[in-house]
């Protein structure tokens, strides 16, 4: 019992994790039709700069911000130089372009960090031991920053008149340049929310689960593979299928190999893809975002 | 939203008589260049050679899949290390000869890639590309954990291959063993491009439903050809393993898959030859970068040439979307002034005799298609409300009625290209709705397109080419292997150029289909439809952008059809061409029929000629509405694979 709750925990902790990734998909797929390969990139890269940040003796929060900030800007400039120019969008196209990024920025951080891996100081807290289950301080931090995260970003596409104009180029492009909508507005704010979302992903997990030059790729995967099983297009779905993912991907590394813990989200793409390619955790009445 | 996956430009099919020629030259100089190359260069640059042979292999499969498929691969190096594992376990542990190795090797690849490909290749879109990413971090995992496969240090001891006691241990001698692989390897990419299947898969590149309608079944070729181009992969991996003489877990890492794609799309993906140039010009990137950037930041390490590979994928793909093959192309047309398209129209004139009557068509007046209780809703609109009409064999059959009255929507859900919400359409006596479009046509049945839909990437006689794709047979591996499909394309040829005289296109043959005029694209639809030997043909708006002449023409060629037993079902807005033409006719009003009876009754009908006249702007303005809808739904049904 005490071991099925600490792999809850842990599953619901770096469930969280994807969950933001996931967001970031979703923000940028709905808007443009672009699923964003350097996704993953953007958590690595925001790990690594707030390391770095805090290596120099900048306190952790003005690092913190500092690393979101270098993110989002990087995103935002991704999509200025390699998706506004580009006329007609396709899936090859935007495969080839993203994954022409992301594969850029690996070597980037490869240059500048090395090959090593590095972990953030935790933040503030001290451990503690509940009913038998080691609780980590900074599995709170990423459960209570993701939630709080989560409804922010759903309050801003459901409630906001900037969220809904984004909503309105996602469903009905035509009419949103009708009513005075630029698109390419749209995108590029798309992009930045997308790498605000990997960058909160990326300084909340690094203390945890080190940052690295090649680390967005399996998390990249697997923030898609959580955006997949919301069916792409929902915030909501997207939370619920990060933690799915995560928890799934626990289970299996406890009860069954650890080795085979990142073998889940494949496999559960290609059964979610078979079963439902609509995504099995979208329910109908929830809204696109 | 981007759901389109059309390629940024494809291999060219339909040659004009000057690249007839400038292939075997092609193929010639390649064999020529593969033999002087050790010869003449360093050995370190022939060692750089031998990768590029090696990973080109690999290249050629990715391009194929890019180029035809429309669809990308990001494990290439999955199954590139299922290959290299497949022949190292076999040459190793079992002592089984190279080249049986070699075939069960490759075969084991094939297997993989069809394993995840049946699921996937239904969808379209990301999912391929990201599922083929997920391939590759689970094949290194299986091969990390597993003891079988040496874990992490891998399999080694596999030897330099030998033959007749000759050793291809050199750089120098390992190219030449490679270089006869790797020229078959491309020829039969070519064949595969060229052939029968290229064709098709080039049609569904620029009109999915177009070439569904055709009979091509997009889903089975795109799966061949992601198999074929896994086996590729796999032969790759196999030349690496002997080269290399160990395979760890490595082999299928990400890099690697990234270092495939940037071959391809630096190179092209409008000619497999595009692999082969990428795949050297990559190679000598990767070789170059490795020793500069050390110099330059001392104190890097790792796989420091991936920031190369990242920016120039980025920049082949926005500045020259094309990559070197498209260069040389455009660099070509330059040179060479394309031949404009010469003699009019070769109409054999005022004949009436029997066209395209074939043997067990059904005799006249038996019941062909049945449409029952047909109804459609796209959300709350009914843009048809239980249509049921029957359309017998050897008889012109029109469905008129005011715009918006749901006359293409019928079209749609009898040929497959929507599913119905109610009811059901019988083709023959077999239920056929909610089936692919492929189906329908398997039946001898197609249609053309209001909003015309034609192969906008090759020329007229490419697109009159597909229509026959039903009626030849040539599959991927007869066409690959070139001679026996060779007398099946010259009567291809041969009756195109047939086809295409019916309705008076002979002397366009050649010309790209894009340039020509709106009213003979239209012609060219129907020449394309009447290449497939349909017993029913639907045809939407046949009539509309035709000249006076054109019009009296192409009514005159639908009798003669009917008098060799086809059964035409017409859309048009030409009310009198068509109660001229047809020999019954239905009247659709606001997705009701209406009125159903000959010509003579139609006209004298009160019910018709309310409708008629009840037409105002505003309802035309709807209507534009509704069909941009059917065709947005249209769309996104054969997107999602629905009733497959």
């Amino acid at each position: 019992m005490t071991d099925l709750l600490q792999l809850l925990l842990a599953g619901v902790s770096v469930g969280a994790v994807y969950t933001l990734v996931a967001m970031g998909f979703v923000a940028i797929y709905t808007v443009s039709g672009v699923i964003n390969l350097a996704q993953g990139e953007f958590a690595a890269l925001a790990g690594l700069v707030a390391i770095s940040a805090t290596g120099s003796g900048l306190p952790l929060p003005v690092a913190l911000l500092l690393a979101i900030l270098t993110v989002v800007i990087v995103a935002a400039v991704m999509q200025r130089v390699t998706i506004a120019p580009v006329k007609r969008m396709t899936t090859l196209l935007s495969i080839i372009l993203t994954l022409g990024v992301s594969t850029a920025l690996k070597a980037a951080m490869l240059l500048i960090w090395g090959p090593e891996g590095h972990g953030l100081t935790p933040f503030p807290g001290t451990d503690f031991t509940l009913a038998g289950v080691a609780v980590r301080a900074q599995y709170l931090w990423i459960l209570a920053v993701t939630a709080l995260t989560a409804v922010a970003v759903t309050w801003f596409y459901e409630r906001t008149l900037l969220g809904k104009a984004l909503r309105a180029c996602a469903e009905q492009p035509t009419a949103a340049r009708l009513v005075g909508i630029s698109i390419a507005r749209a995108s590029l704010l798309s992009f930045a929310i997308a790498g605000l979302l990997g960058a909160v992903a990326g300084v909340l997990a690094s203390p945890v689960y080190f940052s690295a030059w090649d680390s967005g790729l399996a998390l990249g995967l697997k923030g898609f593979v959580a955006a997949t099983l919301g069916g792409l297009v929902s915030i909501r779905g997207a939370v619920a299928g990060g933690l799915v993912l995560g928890v799934l991907e626990s289970l299996v590394a406890g009860y069954v190999d650890s080795g085979l813990r990142d073998a889940v989200a494949f496999i559960v793409l290609i059964v979610v893809l078979v079963v439902r390619p609509g995504g099995v955790l979208r329910q109908h009445s929830v809204a696109r975002v | 939203m981007a759901d389109t996956t059309n390629p940024p430009t494809r291999p060219a099919r339909g040659g004009t008589a000057g690249r007839r020629f400038a292939e075997p030259a092609g193929f010639a100089v390649f064999a020529l260049l593969l033999v002087v190359f050790p010869l003449l260069a360093p050995e370190t640059v022939v060692n750089v050679g031998v990768y590029a042979l090696i990973y080109g292999i690999a290249a050629i499969g990715l391009t194929l899949l890019m180029g035809l498929a429309g669809q990308v691969s990001l494990g290439q190096a999955a199954f590139f290390a299922v290959g290299a594992y497949g022949q190292a376990l076999l040459v190793t542990r079992y002592q089984v000869p190279m080249v049986v190795a070699a075939l069960v090797a490759v075969g084991l690849a094939m297997l993989v890639a069809l394993l995840v490909g049946v699921p996937l290749l239904r969808l379209r879109g990301h999912y391929l590309a990201l599922a083929t990413l997920g391939l590759g971090i689970i094949v290194t995992v299986v091969a990390t954990e597993s003891d079988y496969l040496g874990a992490t240090s891998g399999l080694y001891g596999i030897g330099k291959p030998e033959f007749g006691g000759r050793r291809y241990d050199s750089p120098a001698e390992y190219f030449w063993l490679l270089s006869p692989v790797v020229f078959l390897a491309l020829l039969v990419a070519r064949n595969i491009v060229a052939g029968r299947v290229g064709r098709a898969l080039g049609a569904v590149n620029d009109s999915e439903v177009a070439a569904e309608c055709l009979g091509v079944n997009t889903y089975r070729l795109r799966l061949q050809v992601f198999v074929v181009s896994a086996g590729y992969a796999g032969l790759a991996g196999v030349a690496f393993v002997h080269w290399i003489g160990v395979v760890n877990p490595n082999a299928a890492n990400f890099p690697l898959s990234v270092e495939f794609l940037l071959m391809s799309v630096l190179g092209g993906l409008g000619s497999v030859w595009g692999a082969i140039v990428g795949a050297f010009a990559v190679e000598l990137l990767d070789e170059g970068l490795r020793s500069l950037i050390p110099t330059l930041l001392p104190g890097a390490v790792g796989e420091v040439q991936l920031i190369g590979f990242g920016v120039v994928l980025t920049a082949v793909i926005l500045f020259v979307p094309g990559g070197i093959h498209g260069m040389w192309r455009s660099m070509l047309a330059r040179l060479r002034r394309p031949a404009p398209g010469i003699g009019r129209r070769v109409v054999s004139d005022e004949d009436d005799s029997p066209l395209l009557a074939r043997p067990g068509r059904p005799a006249p007046g038996t019941p062909l298609l049945e449409v029952r209780d047909l109804v459609r809703r796209f959300g709350g609109v009914t843009a048809v409300g239980g249509v049921s009409f029957e359309v017998r064999a050897g008889e012109i059959f029109a469905l008129i009625g005011p715009n918006g009255a749901g006359k293409t929507t019928c079209f749609n859900m009898i040929s497959g290209v929507l599913a119905p919400s109610e009811g059901s359409v019988w083709l023959r006596g077999e239920r056929i709705d909610g089936r692919k479009p492929h189906v329908f046509a398997r039946a001898r049945a197609t249609r053309t397109f209001q909003n015309l839909q034609i192969f906008r990437s090759t020329t007229v006689r490419g697109n009159v080419a597909v229509g026959r794709h039903l009626r030849s047979r040539a599959g991927l591996l007869r066409g690959a292997l070139v001679l026996p499909a060779r007398r099946e394309e010259r009567q291809i040829h041969q009756s195109v150029e047939e086809t295409l005289a019916l309705v008076g296109l002979a002397g366009d043959a050649d010309r790209p289909a894009a340039d020509l005029p709106f009213g003979r694209q239209r012609l060219l639809e129907i020449a394309r439809a009447l290449a497939l030997e349909p017993d029913l043909l639907l045809l939407d708006e046949p009539m509309a952008g035709l000249s006076g002449g054109e019009r009296r023409e192409l009514a005159r060629l639908l009798r003669r059809l009917r008098a060799g037993g086809m059964a035409v079902v017409l859309v048009e807005h030409d009310v009198e061409a068509v109660l001229a033409l047809a020999d019954r006719v239905a009247v659709l009003d606001d997705g009701r029929l209406i009125a159903l009876g000959t010509p003579e009754e139609i006209r004298h009908d009160p019910a018709v000629l309310a409708a008629y006249l009840g037409v105002d702007d505003d309802e035309a303005l709807t209507d534009e509405a509704l069909t941009d809808e059917v065709t947005r739904a249209a769309a996104r049904e054969l997107a999602n694979g629905d009733g497959a």
